[in-house]
């Protein structure tokens, strides 16, 4: 390629030094590499995966039969931490994982912005993570009965968003700043751009979540804690996170994985593609829930505009779907497992939008019962999750440098579909039949069965760990640069795994796929 | 013999990294406090709408000490520009100066905070009013110290020589912050002090 233009960044020189595979945390610690510390946030978050979909398992077993599962103190708890532990502790760590390693090589950069502030927010994340965990074990949690573990339950979640917020003003500058010519803001690849918007969404809104945290924790701390410290009313406050709108919002990266995956695994351009970046930027205006808090405004769910969106989002939703099957009707679709953890992902996405649109439906009695409320989160975290395989399997050849086993990901396609069907959908349909007395009996068995779905997504989380040391073993078929030969967009340019500085130099971006433009 | 002066050099074309990173976290704390004034007014419209007072009796809030505080940040607001301004014309005695100054007058808008909770009497535990004011006026001084912070690295590196003419985004950065913090404490001045 030839360089036509200086390169915006002042990175480190590039090397034919490739990094080791999969970095240990001794190799890491105190590194600013962004693609090492990409890589502990996807690995650390997978753990944390399994744990949280086992929990989750656990809280819905509580409930079935009479409650006698766990005490009714641990199994609020655990119903309570295994909700925002999914959210905080594996869906977005995951999704901005990949983005710290995948974005500054999307948009041509030789490093993300502010490394290491980048490295500082990972560490901070995962300690945060770890007093989380420890402090809910401890009688803390939302509402615990040891006032002390409360409070390091607070402050860890504190620290965990403020970890949280540092990886993703990282990003968001990355992808604003770092830019190589031409790129301009409409033609970045779909996951960057949807990094975008989703970051700019959480920058939005985990404030507000911090905010209602120290409330909470000045009140239970200092206040006595008759008002926002009150020990029935701490997770009220913050649960909002867990429903729609704001559920979709931790969702919006995984749409523009599903994009990438399905443009390259297909070999077809995205057409229209600009009103594919709208739809993007419209499911992320209408994800934006902080402001339907239920502690400070009850009724919010009566509100027409809360309605309204959770309506209106089925539309950039549908035009998405619209893109991806162009692309499936115009390209040559490869059938790896990427492609197939993707079109899991879309499936749940729409299942679990659409669930959402049926809840806000007043008149149908879903609000009833936590049941479709839950089956509806439990798809959408699903959907995520899903996203942030296809995405593990569709970079993994790029960070291991060598192929994946496509058997293990073909296996997760599966696994992940059963998750989502058997979790999400079934408490849906207990929720839904829950207004008819003939159906309820049938309660046990359906939660039984999205127990098993929870199980699944366990597994899920194990199988991707599998798949990406299958990449990393010795005598794993090497990648190349561009692991499945259609790519299109810039990090299939440097090679797998990419060297400190990942790119030589690189010509003056004309269109959304380069690649393709180089081939022409 | 004629002597040729050559032109000024273009200025440097690269990524503010530094400044975009610094709106973000501006915007960041600024939604945090947006939070915050979402659930005192929720709470202050409540009580009132009670036909009760919003602060428990016996307690006050004086406006001598608000409105000191907001012509100390006004102020700083100056300085801190004059700090920017300097630096981007190469005077650095005069960025010293601007800086040295700004961090002062953060010093004691932080005194003249603290010493305005001694004078409020209003006890923390006497409900939401006393948990609300002191989170939202103690959330401001953080955001404060840390903005102090930031303006005194970049004060250090512009004492080290990183900063010229053509290059001093880490001052612009922390003058990015620095205003949002000013612009918080805006907010707090009407919504807690003046509308009480």
């Amino acid at each position: 390629m030839a360089l036509t233009d200086t390169r915006p960044e002042t990175g480190t020189d590039v090397t034919s030094v490739a990094p080791s595979v999969v970095p240990s945390p001794l190799t890491i610690f105190g590194s600013g590499d962004h693609k090492a510390v990409g890589t502990f946030y996807v690995l650390a978050a997978l753990v944390f995966g399994i744990a949280g979909w086992i929990a989750t398992a656990l809280a819905s077993a509580h409930i079935i039969g009479s409650g006698s599962f766990l005490s009714e103190t641990v199994g609020t708890q655990v119903l309570q931490t295994s909700k925002i532990g999914l959210i905080l502790l594996v869906i977005v760590p995951l999704f901005l994982g990949l983005a710290t390693y995948i974005v500054p090589l999307q948009v041509g950069a030789s490093t993300v912005a502010f490394p290491r502030a980048a490295a500082a927010a990972m560490w901070t994340w995962l300690l945060s993570s770890g007093v989380f965990v420890v402090a809910s074990f401890i009688e803390g949690g939302f509402g615990g009965v040891r006032a002390k573990s409360v409070s390091l339950t607070l402050l860890a979640l504190g620290g965990l968003i403020v970890a949280l917020l540092l990886g993703t003003v990282c990003v968001l500058t990355t992808a604003i700043t770092l830019r190589t010519p031409g790129m301009t803001l409409d033609r970045v690849p779909m996951f960057t751009f949807s990094m975008l918007v989703g970051g700019a969404i959480w920058m939005l809104t985990l404030p507000v979540l911090f905010a209602n945290l120290v409330l909470i924790w000045v009140d239970h701390r200092y206040g006595g804690g008759t008002v926002f410290g009150a020990s029935e009313s701490q997770f009220g406050q913050v649960s909002w996170i867990t429903h729609q709108p704001q559920i979709y919002a931790f969702l919006i990266p995984g749409l523009g994985i599903v994009a990438d995956v399905v443009a390259t695994l297909t070999g077809a351009r995205l057409g229209k593609r600009n009103l594919l970046l709208t739809a993007i930027g419209a499911f992320g205006v209408l994800s934006v829930g902080a402001w339907a808090q239920a502690a400070i405004y009850p009724s919010f769910s009566e509100d027409l505009v809360w309605q309204a969106m959770g309506l209106l989002i089925l539309l950039p939703l549908l035009l998405l779907l619209g893109g991806i099957a162009a692309a499936f009707k115009d390209g040559k679709p490869s059938l790896k497992s990427p492609l197939g953890l993707a079109v899991v992902s879309i499936v749940l996405t729409f299942l679990g939008v659409f669930a959402g649109a049926l809840l806000v439906i007043t008149p149908l009695e879903l609000r009833t019962t936590n049941f479709f409320a839950n089956g509806q989160a439990i798809l959408v975290l699903g959907a995520a999750l899903a996203a942030g395989a296809a995405g593990i399997g569709y970079w993994g050849p790029k960070m291991t440098g060598g192929h994946l086993a496509d058997g293990i990901g073909k296996l997760n396609v599966l696994v992940m579909l059963g998750g989502g069907i058997l979790g999400g959908v079934s408490l849906c349909v207990v929720g839904f039949a829950s207004r008819f007395s003939g159906l309820s009996g049938a309660q046990d068995t359906l939660v039984v069965i999205s127990v098993i779905g929870s199980a699944l997504f366990a597994i899920g989380c194990i199988l991707v760990i599998l798949g990406l040391a299958s990449g990393a073993r010795k005598g794993a078929p090497e990648a190349g640069d561009d692991a499945w030969g259609t790519g299109q967009t810039l990090e299939w340019a440097c090679p797998s795994p990419p060297p400190t500085g990942n790119f030589g130099d690189l010509a003056v971006v004309r269109s959304p796929e380069p690649l393709l433009d180089e081939e022409a | 013999m004629t002597a040729h002066v050559l032109p000024p050099a273009p200025p440097v074309e690269r990524p503010r990294v530094l400044v975009v990173g610094a709106a973000f976290a501006a915007a960041a704390s600024f939604m945090v406090f947006i939070a915050l004034f979402g659930v005192y007014f929720t709470a202050r419209s409540d009580v009132v709408g009670g036909g009760s007072a919003w602060l428990p009796e016996g307690s006050t809030i004086p406006l001598q000490q608000p409105n000191t505080i907001f012509i100390t940040l006004i102020m700083t607001v100056v300085t801190m520009q004059w700090a920017v301004s300097a630096i981007s014309k190469n005077d650095r005695v005069n960025a010293y100066l601007a800086l040295g100054l700004t961090l002062m007058l953060g010093i004691a808008t932080i005194v003249m905070t603290t010493y305005l909770w001694t004078l409020m009497e209003l006890d923390i535990a006497s409900g939401l009013q006393g948990v609300l004011i002191y989170t939202i006026t103690g959330a401001h001084t953080v955001m404060l110290v840390l903005a102090m912070v930031f303006v005194a690295l970049m004060a250090l590196r512009a004492l080290g020589g990183q900063f010229t003419a053509r290059q001093h985004d880490g001052i612009t950065a922390a003058a990015v912050y620095w205003y949002a913090m000013v612009a918080v404490f805006a907010l707090i001045w009407i919504s807690i002090y003046i509308t009480k």
